[in-house]
C-alpha cells in the first residue's frame, strides 16, 4: 500500500483472516478428497483464491513475503511430488502409479488411511496454486497493480 | 518395473529440474544429457521390441480394458526411435541457435513437454490417453510457437492455436460419442468389439468421422492443412524444425493406428476417402510449394505433400503399402527436420529467408551446402538417400495393388519436389549475387556467428538420412514386419487384453 491515507483497516484485517480461512478450508478439502467431493485441484483453487484476495489488497510483494517461496517453485515441488507418488510403487515391485496404502492408528483422530494418492493429490494442489499465482502475479505486475 | 513408462518419466524429470535450475549453461547441459538418455532408451526399446514384438505396461496395475495401457509395437518403437534422433539433434541445435532470453525463460522445458507428449502418444494404448498426450504436446507447442512474442510470430500462433483447438474439439467429441456407443476406451478392446459387430452400422460414422477430421487437421491433410503453412515459418527456426519433424507425424501415426485397428472394417467407405485425401495433399502441397519464394514456406508446403505419400501408402492397405508408409514417415521426419535446420542457419547468417535476396552460399559454406543437398535431395528422392527408398517402396506398393494411376501421380509429384528443391538449391546456394548487384552493396553481408553445435546437429541428421538410404533393406524389412503386425491386428488385441 503506497498510499497510506487510503488504508482501510477493516478490509485489511478481514482479508488477512479470510486468506487463512481459505487455506485451512482448502487443506480440509484436499484431505477428504479421495472418497468425498474435494481433492487436490479444487483445494488448490480455493487456496489460491485466498492468496489472490490478499494480493489484491496488499500487492504482490506482500503476498510473496507471506508465501515465502516463488510460485514457480510451487509448480516444481508439486510436479516432484507427483513423480514421487508415481514412482514409489515401483520400489515395491508393482507397476507405476499403483496405489499403496498404510493404516495408522493415531490417538486422537482414530484409524487413518494414507497412501500414494494423497501424495499425488498434494502434488496437484501445489501445482494448481503455483500455476494460478504465477499467472495472476504476472498479470498484476503488467498492470502495475502495486 | 517395465521400461515403457521411462519414456514419459525422462522428459518429466527434465521439466521438474528446469523449474529449479536457473543457470542457463547447466540447463543446456542437462537438456543434452537427458536428450541422450531418451535416445538410448528409445534404442533399447527398439531392440527389445525388435526381438519380442511388443511391450506393454498397465498403469496402476489395473487390468487391460479398465486401466490405462501403455503399449509399444514395432511401429511405435520405430517412431519413438526416429523422434528421439530428431529431438536430440534439435536440442543440440537449439543450444546455439536460440537466443539467451528464450533459453533463460525455460525454452527447453517446453521442448521437453513436446517430447513427453510425442512419446506418450506413440505408446498410448487407450484412445482417451492418446488425446491427453496430444494435449500435452499441443500446450507445449502453443507456448513454443508464441514464445518471445514477435509480431509475425503472434499472427502465426493465433492461426495455429485456433485450428488446433478445433481439431482437439473434434477429436474429443469423437471419443465421447464412441465411448457412448461402445463403452470402452482401450484401443485393443474397441478393436475387438468392432470386429465382433461384423457388419458396420452407420451408428459409428459420426464419431469416426470426427476422429478422422481431428487427425487430419493435426496431420495437415488436404482439406485441413491451411494452418500449417500459415504458422510454421514464424517461430524461431529450431522450433519450426521440431514441429516439422514431430507434430504432424503424430497425427498421421494416430490415423494409421486407428485405421488399422478399426476403421478398416468399413474400408469400402474409408479407403477412397483416405486415398483421395492423400493424392490431393500430395499434389496441392507440391504445387503450392513451387509458387512460394520463402525458404521455410516452401519447406512447410512440402510437409503437406510428403504427408500425402504416407497416407496413400496407408490407403493401399497392403503389407508393402503400410511398410512403405512407415518407412516414408521415418525418412520424412529426418529429412524435413534437417532441411529446416539448414534454413535456420541461413536465416541466422543472412537475416532473411527470401529466395530472391539470398545466394552465393555454397562458395563460402560448402559443408552447409552439402548438408542441405543431402536433405533436400533426399526429400526429392534421389538414389543413395533415404527418400529414394521411401518413394520406391510407395510406388512399388501402388503398382502391386493395381493403383497404377496413383503411383504415376506419386512419381510426378516427386518430379515437382525435385523442381522446387532445385529452386532452393540454385537460389540460395548457387546463384552468384555479385553479377546482379555489381556493387559491394553489403547485400551479402554475413553475420559470421558461431555454428559449431548447429552444424553437428545437422550432420547427425544427414548421416542418419544416408544410413537410412544405404541400409534401406534391413530397415524396410523391419517396417514390413511392423506392417504385418499392424494388419494382423488380432495379435495386438490378444497381446493387450491377454
Amino acid at each position: 500500500m503506497n498510499n497510506r491515507s487510503l488504508r482501510n483497516i477493516i478490509l485489511e484485517k478481514i482479508v488477512g483472516l479470510f486468506m487463512r480461512v481459505m487455506v485451512i478450508f482448502s487443506i480440509y478439502l484436499l484431505l477428504r478428497g479421495h472418497n468425498n467431493p474435494g481433492g487436490g485441484f479444487i483445494g488448490g483453487i480455493i487456496a489460491s483464491t485466498g492468496f489472490i484476495f490478499y494480493a489484491i489488497i496488499f500487492g504482490t510483494d506482500s503476498l510473496q513475503k507471506v508465501i515465502k517461496i516463488k510460485p514457480q517453485s510451487f509448480i516444481g515441488i508439486g510436479l516432484l511430488l507427483v513423480l514421487v507418488a508415481a514412482l514409489l510403487p515401483t520400489l515395491f515391485s508393482t507397476e507405476m502409479l499403483t496405489g499403496l496404502w498404510i493404516k495408522a492408528d493415531v490417538p486422537v483422530l482414530g484409524t487413518l488411511h494414507a497412501g500414494t494418492p494423497l501424495i499425488f493429490d498434494t502434488g496437484v494442489y501445489a501445482v494448481v496454486i503455483g500455476v494460478i499465482l504465477t499467472i495472476v502475479i504476472s498479470i498484476m505486475e503488467v498492470l502495475k497493480w502495486n | 518395473m517395465s521400461i515403457l513408462p521411462l519414456l514419459i518419466i525422462v522428459p518429466f524429470t527434465f521439466i521438474i529440474l528446469a523449474l529449479f535450475i536457473h543457470h542457463v549453461r547447466i540447463k543446456n547441459a542437462l537438456s543434452l544429457i537427458l536428450g541422450l538418455t531418451n535416445f538410448a532408451l528409445a534404442f533399447y526399446i527398439l531392440k527389445i521390441v525388435h526381438n519380442a514384438g511388443m511391450l506393454k505396461t498397465q498403469m496402476g496395475s489395473w487390468p487391460a480394458p479398465y486401466g490405462i495401457t501403455l503399449v509399444a509395437d514395432r511401429f511405435s518403437a520405430f517412431m519413438i526411435f526416429i523422434s528421439a534422433i530428431v529431438f536430440l539433434a534439435v536440442t543440440l541445435y537449439s543450444i546455439q541457435s536460440i537466443d539467451k532470453e528464450r533459453l533463460k525463460n525455460n525454452y527447453f522445458l517446453f521442448t521437453y513437454g513436446i517430447l513427453m507428449g510425442v512419446n506418450g502418444s506413440f505408446i498410448a494404448g487407450d484412445i482417451f490417453n492418446l488425446y491427453v498426450w496430444f494435449e500435452v504436446m499441443l500446450m507445449s507447442s502453443f507456448i513454443l510457437i508464441s514464445f518471445g512474442g514477435e509480431k509475425a510470430q503472434l499472427e502465426g500462433s493465433i492461426k495455429y492455436l485456433i485450428l488446433n483447438l478445433i481439431s482437439s474439439f473434434f477429436f474429443v467429441a469423437g471419443i465421447g460419442i464412441l465411448y457412448g456407443k461402445m463403452g470402452s476406451l482401450n484401443l485393443a478392446d474397441l478393436a475387438l468389439k468392432f470386429s465382433r459387430i461384423g457388419d458396420f452400422p452407420s451408428l459409428f460414422e459420426p464419431s469416426l468421422i470426427l476422429l478422422l477430421v481431428g487427425f487430419a487437421i493435426k496431420g495437415a491433410l488436404f482439406p485441413f492443412f491451411f494452418w500449417l503453412p500459415a504458422s510454421y515459418h514464424t517461430p524461431p527456426p529450431a522450433v519450426s524444425a521440431l514441429f516439422a519433424g514431430l507434430l504432424t507425424k503424430v497425427g498421421i501415426y494416430s490415423l494409421i493406428r486407428i485405421y488399422t485397428l478399426f476403421l478398416h472394417h468399413y474400408d469400402y467407405f474409408w479407403n477412397p476417402i483416405i486415398l483421395w485425401m492423400g493424392i490431393l495433399s500430395m499434389v496441392i502441397g507440391v504445387i503450392t510449394a513451387t509458387s512460394q519464394f520463402d525458404f521455410r514456406k516452401i519447406l512447410s508446403f512440402h510437409i503437406i505433400s510428403q504427408v500425402g505419400y504416407v497416407i496413400i501408402g496407408l490407403a493401399f492397405y497392403t503389407i508393402s503399402g503400410l511398410a512403405a508408409a512407415i518407412f516414408f514417415l521415418g525418412h520424412n521426419m529426418l529429412s524435413k527436420t534437417n532441411a529446416f535446420l539448414v534454413a535456420g542457419w541461413v536465416h541466422r547468417e543472412r537475416n532473411t529467408l527470401s529466395l530472391k535476396d539470398l545466394g552465393d552460399m555454397f562458395n563460402k559454406h560448402t559443408l552447409w551446402g552439402i548438408l542441405f543437398f543431402i536433405s533436400a535431395f533426399s526429400l526429392a528422392g534421389l538414389p543413395p538417400l533415404s527418400g529414394f527408398a521411401g518413394k520406391y517402396l510407395i510406388i512399388k506398393a501402388g503398382i502391386e495393388s493395381n493403383q497404377i494411376i496413383v503411383a504415376m501421380v506419386a512419381l510426378f509429384v516427386g518430379l515437382f519436389t525435385l523442381f522446387s528443391m532445385t529452386k532452393i538449391w540454385i537460389e540460395v546456394f548457387w546463384k552468384n549475387t555479385k553479377n546482379e548487384k555489381n556493387d559491394s552493396e553489403q547485400r551479402i553481408k554475413s553475420n559470421g556467428l558461431p555454428y559449431r553445435y548447429m552444424i553437428t546437429a545437422s550432420i547427425i541428421l544427414a548421416l542418419s538420412i544416408i544410413v537410412m538410404g544405404v541400409w534401406a533393406k534391413p530397415i524396410a524389412e523391419f517396417c514390413e514386419t511392423a506392417a504385418t503386425d499392424l494388419l494382423n491386428n488380432q495379435k495386438y488385441i490378444n497381446f493387450v487384453l491377454g
